[in-house]
């Protein structure tokens, strides 16, 4: 437990060094251009690295004590009150007591989907995030079993490596977007207006082999972050959450129903991995996906869970697919 | 020929420097294993304390009720004020468990009486010591997974040696005693 918290700083520390050099990098690449295309001193691209520097220390820092704010705020969850949910609460309060931490903030996300993640940057500052799918489909052990495994993200820092990556790689996407963009607006603009400025082609072009080598680098950055956040971490969460609710067939039960939808519309890319279960579902459209999968094949983990249960409390398909099928049947009333 | 002098003398100097560096290693970890077990106390005491704090309200709510059901109230607090004097683990767990079955003859006694059911400030008590209740059993649980840990690491090897030099001593379970007391009392309304 606490190699492993050693470990996930170590981590955090090695990505954001590798973040800051990259922006620094970027920025002399950008620097050295202007100075090699307008004849300028080299100090461009001295000027323009430093400042890079000053920017990727800033960010890091910020996202070291905002990340978790901001995936809030991207995920679009809201906090979760005594008063509006005390069932909610109260398990959330009595599990950080079984597991030994401060009692983390609950969130929620309005969307049917079911689906949870902890994010923070220590057990201090914590917040479990829970879908309305999930508080209102899965019964007590099943959500007991759920805040259980993200309690344990946060017991043992994974919470802090998922956040901080979610946010240095969302930038470094957005950079390679920005430069991909503006080759090809860029690009069209000049040619259809006049080829008297044909430098701005180079210049473009000089981007566009940047962008490309960015948007090339991404698809490895991710497959950093899918061994960073690695499959064996989901399964460790799912032991030490057994461990906290001491009742493994909870989670298990809960990971069948939430392997039948667990969609969250605001997911991308940069937050998959922070994720329960995947919150694209099975119908993945990402490329490589069976490949690049942040998550463990969920069967897996069911049966790693039943194994630990010795049977007592599983449920069956069927049994599943009917209480399914019953909270379907509820949500119709509510809406007709 | 110095050097055949000097060679073995540095590895014996390393080799105790790496003793006595494992040695403090071993040392420290124990000392916090058992502060661990004192901040897992503190999170038992705590819910405790709540319980401690809700129990004369509801003493005297139930009270205005069924005042003749005297020896019953008597019982709780008696249990009360025994959980507030204990002084070591055991007779807190001892109290506890009192409390928690004397709570329980109350609340069996309260299904008695109808408007004591339907008073709301009654009501929102047994939630809260409900809640209270299930706390204090996930707090025990932490403790004794504390505990554990740390009676293993003393009484294992090389853990036993630091012990008999230092008097570390095997801490307390916060133990209950009838097995149907292992869950939060029940009430049914």
């Amino acid at each position: 437990m606490y190699k492993r918290i050693a470990s996930n700083r170590r981590r955090t520390t090695f990505i954001i060094i590798l973040f800051v050099m990259f922006i620094a990098a970027l920025g002399f690449a950008i620097g050295y251009y202007i100075d090699y295309r307008y004849g300028v001193s080299q100090e461009y691209s001295i000027l323009l690295m430093v400042f890079a520097l000053i920017i990727a220390i800033i960010a890091s820092f910020g996202s070291y004590f905002y990340s978790d704010k901001i995936v809030l705020g991207l995920t679009g969850a809201a906090p979760l009150s005594r008063e509006e949910n005390p069932r909610v609460y109260y398990m959330a309060e009595g599990l950080s007591i079984a597991a030994g931490i401060p009692m983390p903030k609950v969130f929620v996300i309005e969307e049917q989907g079911m689906n949870a993640f902890a994010t923070g940057r220590n057990p201090g500052n914590a917040v479990v995030v829970l879908t309305r799918g999930i508080i209102n489909n899965l019964d007590d052990e099943e959500l007991k079993g759920v805040i259980a495994h993200e309690l344990s993200h946060i017991k043992n820092y994974d919470i802090l490596l998922g956040t901080i990556i979610v946010i240095l790689v969302g930038m470094v996407t957005i950079i390679s977007n920005i430069m991909f963009r503006s080759f090809i607006f860029g690009g069209r603009g000049r040619s259809s207006s006049s080829n008297k400025n044909a430098g701005g082609g180079i210049f473009s072009l000089v981007f566009m082999i940047l962008g490309l080598v960015l948007i090339a680098l991404s698809p490895l950055i991710a497959m950093y972050i899918r061994f960073a956040v690695s499959r064996q971490r989901e399964y460790l969460a799912d032991s030490n959450g057994a461990l906290i609710t001491r009742y493994p067939a909870g989670l298990a039960n809960a990971l069948k129903k939430i392997s039948m939808y667990s969609e969250v519309r605001t997911a991308n890319n940069a937050t998959e991995h922070i994720f329960i279960a995947s919150p694209f579902g099975k119908n993945t459209k990402v490329a490589f996906s069976g490949l690049f999968n942040s998550h463990p094949p969920i069967e897996e983990r069911i049966k790693r869970l039943q194994e630990m249960s010795l049977g007592i409390g599983v449920k069956s398909e069927a049994e599943i697919a009917l209480e399914a099928q019953k909270n379907n049947e509820i949500k119709q009333e509510e809406i007709s | 020929m110095l050097a055949a002098i000097l060679v073995p003398i540095i590895v014996v100097i390393v080799i105790i420097v790496i003793i006595l560096l494992a040695g403090v290693g071993i040392y420290n970890g124990i000392v916090t294993m058992r502060n661990r077990i004192d901040n897992a106390w503190s999170q038992i005491d705590v819910q405790l304390r709540k319980r401690y704090d809700l129990i004369p309200n509801l003493v005297e709510t139930v009270k205005g009720y069924a005042a003749h059901e005297k020896e019953t109230l008597e019982k709780v607090i008696a249990a009360r004020g025994l959980g507030m004097q204990a002084q070591t683990v055991e007779d807190s767990a001892k109290a506890s468990n009192m409390i928690t079955g004397t709570l329980k003859t109350l609340f069996a006694v309260a299904e008695q009486y109808p408007n004591l059911k339907a008073d709301q400030h009654f009501t929102k008590m047994m939630e809260e010591l409900q809640g209270i209740e299930s706390n204090i059993a996930y707090a025990r649980q932490f403790y004794n997974d504390t505990v554990l840990s740390y009676n293993t690491r003393i009484q294992t090897f090389p853990g036993n040696i630091f012990a008999g030099w230092f008097k570390f001593i095997a801490k307390q379970y916060f133990e209950i005693e009838e097995p149907e007391a292992r869950g939060p009392v029940k009430v049914q309304f």
